[in-house]
């Protein structure tokens, strides 16, 4: 049972990402902003600090790979960024200690990482012709802001369900 | 040197970089079709999407027409006032559509490039990155979708179909940047129609933009533009949206207009797709086989 629970939960933040975008109306934050949901994401990375970087970096290639398959239909922007800079997090989590708000931080500069990398690639493959200063007023900001938010109201059930996970990995 | 090749992880990030471009360019050329474990994997995914969205459209529908009695009274007013016009405006469209007929009949022309058919379909998944403006509807090649079809919604054109599956399809909106997105559009004037083609979309200004107008054309604010069905591939007649402004083209030779899109592209729940009647025209028959021996 707990070997599905943890895909199951992956994938509902998969869909959750899109319905939020799906029924969001145009114009939260003011004129044009673009909030991006990065909730399967921020689930990724919290899975990388808790649980260990093995599981972090197999399940966001696995659910990189399907994210690109699914939504943009261009593989490899995803199935490369995902477990790229869940491997530079677990890098940084080495140095410093797993506790909530260290995870919020290092969380949200994850997230920050994924926007400018898929950002710069998007640019490179002239998917977009933004400029960067305003990708980071119309985007970026408003995109961490969102997913800070996401991360405050989720990030103790996650921490505690991502431990509780790893204690039974232990024990195996 | 030997040190740097024994660093297993700078090889593994050079491995994966290079399987990264050879994928990237795979994905990025042309393709007809999708590959078939792409095509299931979208497929298995479509079909919880589906089981999640349809409920979930159903509670977002509730809250709308909560929101929509709020404001009744004024709506109605408005209506009413419309409704009167309506019935004499019904009236002379039919009068034209048998007069039109009529006169196909007689000169044997009975098909037309605004002919089409229908088929509903539900929006179950938007991409959430948004980079890629793309929505997944829950019809597929069984219900007879193909490749480029155009996609509506009631108030305007919103995009074409992108990729096809067995259950579910992609579409590309009109917002996303995309340089073979080309649409013949025709914008309607009071005594001559200019044709041009929507390429390109103002992100910040959230403007479509119809470039190729030839410079001499008149295009005034408040003129309507629809599809011209030209293109070949998509029927005419279909709105797109309403001319805000019209500027020179970046090398003063053309004339582009910005035009408010008719349809949202952000709050879409029900799309229709359209097939085209009339069929394609062969590409020989569109060039002569002289050009092609030169």
């Amino acid at each position: 049972m707990r070997k599905f629970l943890l895909p199951l939960l992956f994938m509902l933040l998969f869909i959750a990402e899109s319905l939020f975008v799906q029924f969001l109306p145009a114009d939260v934050l003011g004129q044009n902003r673009i909030l991006a949901p990065r909730f399967l994401f921020s689930g990724l990375l919290l899975l990388t600090i808790f649980v260990g970087r093995k599981q972090g970096i197999i399940y966001a290639a696995i659910f990189g790979l399907i994210f690109d398959i699914v939504y943009i239909e261009i593989i490899g922007i995803y199935l490369f960024l995902f477990p790229f800079v869940a491997y530079l997090i677990s890098k940084i989590m080495h140095v410093l200690q797993a506790n909530m708000i260290v995870a919020f931080v290092v969380s949200v500069f994850g997230i920050a990482l994924l926007e400018v990398g898929v950002y710069e690639m998007d640019y490179l493959i002239h998917v977009t012709n933004l400029e960067f200063i305003d990708f980071l007023n119309l985007r970026l900001y408003p995109t961490l802001i969102l997913n800070a938010a996401f991360l405050l109201i989720f990030i103790f059930p996650l921490k505690r369900y991502f431990e509780k996970y790893a204690d039974a990995l232990r024990d195996e | 040197m030997p040190q740097f090749f024994l660093n297993k992880r700078l090889i593994i990030l050079l491995v994966s970089i290079i399987v990264l471009v050879a994928l990237i360019g795979f994905s990025l050329r042309e393709r007809e079709k999708l590959s078939w474990p792409e095509q299931f994997v979208k497929d298995t995914t479509g079909w919880v999407q589906s089981l999640v969205s349809k409920p979930a459209n159903y509670i977002a529908g509730f809250f709308e027409n909560l929101q929509d009695l709020q404001n009744t009274y004024n709506e109605n007013k408005e209506l009413k006032s419309r409704v009167e016009k309506i019935a004499s405006l019904e009236a002379e469209v039919q009068a034209l559509k048998k007069d039109n007929s009529d006169l196909r009949d007689i000169l044997g022309e009975t098909k037309t490039l605004r002919d089409y058919e229908t088929q509903p379909a539900t929006v179950i998944g938007r991409n959430p990155d948004r980079w890629h403006e793309m929505i997944i509807i829950d019809k597929g090649s069984l219900k007879g979708i193909n490749k480029n079809m155009a996609v509506i919604t009631a108030n305007g054109l919103i995009g074409k179909v992108k990729s096809v599956n067995q259950f579910s399809s992609t579409v590309q909106l009109l917002s996303a940047m995309d340089p073979k997105n080309r649409i013949s559009a025709v914008i309607q004037g009071k005594k001559s129609n200019v044709y041009g083609f929507v390429q390109g979309f103002d992100n910040k200004e959230k403007l479509l933009q119809i470039k190729s107008i030839p410079s001499g054309a008149k295009v005034e604010k408040g003129q309507t533009v629809t599809t011209s069905g030209l293109g070949g591939v998509f029927p005419g007649g279909l709105m797109i949206g309403k001319v805000v402004d019209v500027k020179t083209d970046q090398y003063g030779l053309n004339q582009m207009a910005l035009v408010k899109p008719g349809a949202d592209f952000y709050d879409i729940q029900n799309v229709v797709i359209i097939k085209r009647s009339m069929t394609q025209p062969a590409k020989k028959d569109i060039s002569n086989g002289k050009e092609e021996e030169l």
